[in-house]
């Protein structure tokens, strides 16, 4: 879809923030204070154990109206978790969530009203009917006017660019066609705050582009969007502010330029490695100079990113550290906001994996 | 432990009309996604022809070649294909909507689940009852039998009674579905024992007396002796049809209650997400 005539679709088919009742000069669109969630489960076959795990820790952020906010974190990190006791679907365990002024352990039902949920992946559409029938289905569920539903479905298929392909079965949808469908479902109802969770997940590059430009212009038409993604470009591109969250508690928040400060003292260098040993990795770590080293596999080699405050100064040592092993390209350049978030990860990841199992009963 | 909440079904500020074109959108849309699993077409159109098919020879066998027995069997033989459709249809949509993650768009919606819940249930008992049809036609081309309804004109109202009562029973059992990802193994226990204590092949006379208080609780019991009261029977089915609604308001406002707890335990326990 073309993006800029994305832009003019949406604007004109999305009632703005202003415009509706809750005005934005009102409550926050949401407000989490100290949100915990422990889930109950076992461990064992035969010897069932019951087992406490922690997903939230106590997480408490604030979202304005008419905010991109971006909540960035590693799989299992508790975004989900979050998303859905902000959404109603979950009961927080402790702690309170409101969203445009509603409680959502209360008033779900008006929360529910003023939100739209966007997720990831191939779920959660009707797969063997059409598109249309999915649209109309939820139009209804969502308590869509009969009189404009027709009209705002059509408008909707045109934002997201199936025009054409709306009397398709679902199941012959690729990827990037089904979550446009899921845009155009959690849109149905015009919502105020809507709730995007991994949206660009599994989607090819253009696939992404195009949903980063939904998103803006959602926010252009005056829609509060809270965003979750692992992918820090993403967050980077899209968010006005954006909060790291890990093993379930906020480890940082800010703008972009706010979390690069964490690591603007550091150099980074990059190395190209094949076939490097873990025993070989773990000596770049036990340097004294180095304050973390992450690894990214790609087809053939291994690629280590080494943080340090004397980047290039240390660079043979760091070679020397290797041993053996085979090196391709080895570059030292400025830490980015991928490095931010991984320094913030790292630092903040627990050691002991038992812990992230805490007995609480 | 979780937050205490209240426990209600969603939006109680629902208007009359709205309510019914919700639950009518839902049965449509239901019974066009039945249409189109054939698993479900076998079970309602093609398994209620191979019990009447038997149920006719074993008749036949017996020495009872009667059109009124041949009657008799196609129309149990077509009820034991709604009781499938029904029990599998209502609980089985759950479970498949939960493995294709809309179940939690539907709780999440901003309108009343009872009533979703309440076309899905309905959506399945009418594609059932159009097994019944199918039955009685295959009685009708293959072993001639006569269609003749002693009460023509209660046979509607016999069948809208049936399809109301075994609706609000699936309502109920439904709910244990949207909480439960094996509640299957439920449903698969009760589909033989409820053709036999129903008395959909055999009368329940003939049931030890032990079991027929058992049968007089369940839809398919009074839905049966309706249908075949406005075709066979030479007293109108009053009573039956009576019953049949007395069950569904019962079964619905126990199917509602059950409903608000096991919403609550879905949003504290986190299984709507489960597959």
């Amino acid at each position: 879809m073309n993006a800029s005539m994305t832009g003019e679709r949406l604007r004109s088919s999305l009632s703005h923030a202003s415009d509706a009742s809750d005005a934005s000069d009102g409550p926050l669109a949401i407000e989490a204070v100290d949100l915990v969630r422990v889930y109950h489960t076992h461990t064992g076959v035969i010897r069932r154990r019951p087992l406490d795990v922690e997903a939230v820790r106590g997480v408490s952020f604030d979202v304005r109206p008419g905010e991109l906010f971006g909540l960035l974190g590693p799989n299992g990190a508790g975004k989900t978790t979050t998303i859905k006791m902000l959404i109603t679907l979950l009961l927080p365990t402790s702690g309170s969530a409101r969203v445009m002024g509603y409680d959502v352990v209360r008033d779900t039902t008006e929360v529910r009203r003023r939100i739209g949920y966007v997720f990831g992946g191939d779920r959660g559409l009707y797969d063997r009917v059409s598109g249309l029938d999915n649209l109309r289905y939820f139009a209804e569920l969502y308590g869509v006017d009969p009189a404009q539903r027709d009209r705002r479905i059509a408008a909707l298929l045109e934002l997201v660019g199936l025009t054409g392909r709306e009397n398709e079965k679902v199941e012959g949808f690729s990827r990037g066609m089904r979550q446009r469908l899921h845009i155009a479902r959690g849109l149905l109802h015009d919502p105020q705050v809507i709730f995007m969770d991994e949206p660009s997940i599994g989607l090819d590059p253009i696939g992404a582009r195009e949903l980063r430009q939904t998103v803006k212009t959602l926010v252009e038409a005056g829609k509060t969007v809270l965003l979750t993604t692992h992918y820090m470009f993403e967050a980077d591109a899209l968010c006005d502010r954006i909060a790291v969250i890990n093993d379930g508690r906020i480890v940082a928040s800010g703008t972009g330029d706010d979390l690069k400060q964490a690591v603007l003292n550091r150099t980074i260098v990059e190395i190209e490695t094949f076939g490097v040993a873990p025993e070989a990795v773990d000596r770049l770590r036990d340097d004294p100079e180095v304050i973390a080293v992450n690894t990214e596999e790609r087809d053939q080699s291994q690629i280590l990113l080494v943080q340090s405050e004397r980047g290039p100064e240390i660079t043979q040592r760091l070679l020397g550290s290797l041993g053996d092993t085979r090196i391709g390209k080895v570059v030292a350049r400025e830490p980015t906001l991928e490095d931010a978030y991984v320094h913030l990860i790292a630092s903040t990841t627990r050691s002991d994996g038992a812990e992230r199992a805490a007995a609480l009963g | 432990m979780a937050l205490s909440a209240p426990r209600h079904l969603g939006d109680g500020t629902m208007s009359l009309p709205r309510s019914v074109r919700l639950i009518w959108w839902v049965t449509w849309f239901n019974v066009r996604m039945l249409l189109v699993s054939e698993f479900f077409v076998l079970l309602t159109f093609v398994s209620p022809l191979i019990f009447a098919t038997l149920a006719f020879f074993l008749f036949r066998l017996g020495h009872s070649t009667g059109g009124q027995t041949l009657l008799y069997a196609a129309l149990g033989s077509g009820m034991m294909g709604v009781w499938s459709t029904t029990l599998f249809g209502c609980g089985g949509a759950i479970a498949w909507q939960r493995w294709e993650g809309t179940l939690e768009l539907l709780v999440n919606a901003p309108t009343r689940y009872d009533f979703i819940l309440a076309g899905q249930t309905f959506g399945a008992v009418i594609f059932g009852f159009a097994g019944i049809l199918m039955t009685i036609a295959w009685g009708m081309l293959l072993f001639g039998m006569p269609l003749t309804s002693t009460f023509p004109l209660l046979l509607p109202l016999s069948l809208f009674a049936a399809v109301v009562s075994l609706g609000a029973l699936g309502m109920l059992i439904a709910t244990s579905f949207v909480l439960y990802r094996h509640a299957n193994a439920l449903s698969n226990m009760l589909e033989y024992p409820i053709w036999l204590v129903a008395g959909l092949l055999v009368p329940i006379a003939t049931l030890p007396a032990w079991v027929q208080p058992i049968s007089w609780l369940l839809a398919p019991t009074w839905g049966m002796d309706a249908i075949r009261g406005a075709t066979l029977q030479s007293q109108p089915p009053w009573f039956a049809i009576g019953m049949c609604f007395a069950l569904a308001v019962v079964y619905y406002f126990l199917a509602r209650v059950a409903l608000r707890y096991v919403l609550h335990l879905a949003r504290r326990d986190a299984t709507l997400d489960l597959r």
